[in-house]
């Protein structure tokens, strides 16, 4: 009993922990042009083009990237609209290997 | 097919193309043929109209096709999450990739002359279209596995080089309406 209820407050830690966060992660994509997924980025994060084009060339250079963080419910938002434009996105908890 | 000069910037929100009449008609017909891919699944008798109403859907698998997966990739690694991701959020991402195809076809379609002017947002309209087009040409040219050397050498009577000479159009088209609405912001 002791042992479930230890997990489970593992598990609402887990949720309203702000050190846990969750990560969405763009993944490398022999398609889309460099330019766009900088675009993308800056479209869709607002992040200025500086930043979007080193997040860019993280992606292309090590295969991916995080490109943002936050709760798993601005996660899904984020991968949600990634998908929309095409990039190649995925979400978890941030204290996962990539 | 470099006939047009691809889209140029006027003013401060407008972009500005002008098509040819086979280029019209390769750009209507791609939209055409990933709006009918995206189209939902309908061989579920069992769907709740209710479910259905707000975007729900009983299906949760991956699609079988190669180029639909690349589409509406999962979300999770995990395979239960993927499933649950994709119960509550496929449908709507069909529709609004639908809805980008559909403003490039409406577009080209009501234009007579093939001038095409878009704002800021028919631009993030098409630039979403034209890369699902890319992803979709991309998937069947296995540019994952085929370079680009190998894609330019291949034989004038393989079906294959007319797909990669489009392919290679639209990334050009593209990549100089990117360029047009770059200008505007500041690096």
């Amino acid at each position: 009993m002791v042992k479930i209820k230890s997990k489970i407050e593992e598990e609402i830690n887990a949720i309203f922990s702000t050190d846990r966060p969750w990560v969405t992660i763009v993944w490398d994509d022999p398609v889309n042009l460099m330019d766009y997924v900088t675009y993308v980025f800056m479209e869709l994060f607002g992040y200025s083009r500086e930043r979007a084009t080193e997040l860019m060339m993280k992606v292309h250079n090590e295969g991916k990237a995080v490109v943002s963080e936050g709760t798993r419910e601005e996660m899904e938002h984020d991968v949600a609209r990634l998908h929309e434009f095409g990039l190649w996105a995925t979400l978890q908890r941030g204290d996962q290997p990539l | 097919m470099n006939q047009s000069h691809g889209f140029t910037r006027h003013g401060e929100e407008l972009f500005v193309a002008q098509f040819s009449d086979s280029e019209k008609e390769v750009l209507i017909n791609l939209s055409q043929q990933i709006i009918e891919l995206l189209a939902e699944r309908v061989d579920h008798h069992d769907q709740d109209p209710l479910a259905a109403m707000v975007g729900i859907t009983v299906h949760d698998s991956p699609p079988d096709d190669e180029v639909l997966l690349r589409l509406l990739p999962n979300a999770y690694a995990d395979g239960v999450d993927a499933a649950e991701f994709r119960r509550y959020t496929e449908s709507v991402l069909r529709t609004k990739k639908q809805a980008h195809a559909m403003s490039i076809r409406t577009m080209l379609m009501s234009s007579e002359d093939g001038s095409i002017e878009l704002n800021h947002e028919l631009a993030n309209a098409w630039l979403g279209g034209i890369n699902d087009i890319r992803l979709a040409l991309g998937v069947r040219l296995n540019v994952e596995k085929n370079s680009h050397e190998e894609l330019e050498l291949l034989a004038p009577d393989d079906p294959m080089r007319g797909v990669y000479g489009v392919y290679s159009w639209l990334g050009w088209l593209q990549g100089n309406l990117l360029e047009a609405l770059m200008d505007g912001i500041e690096s």
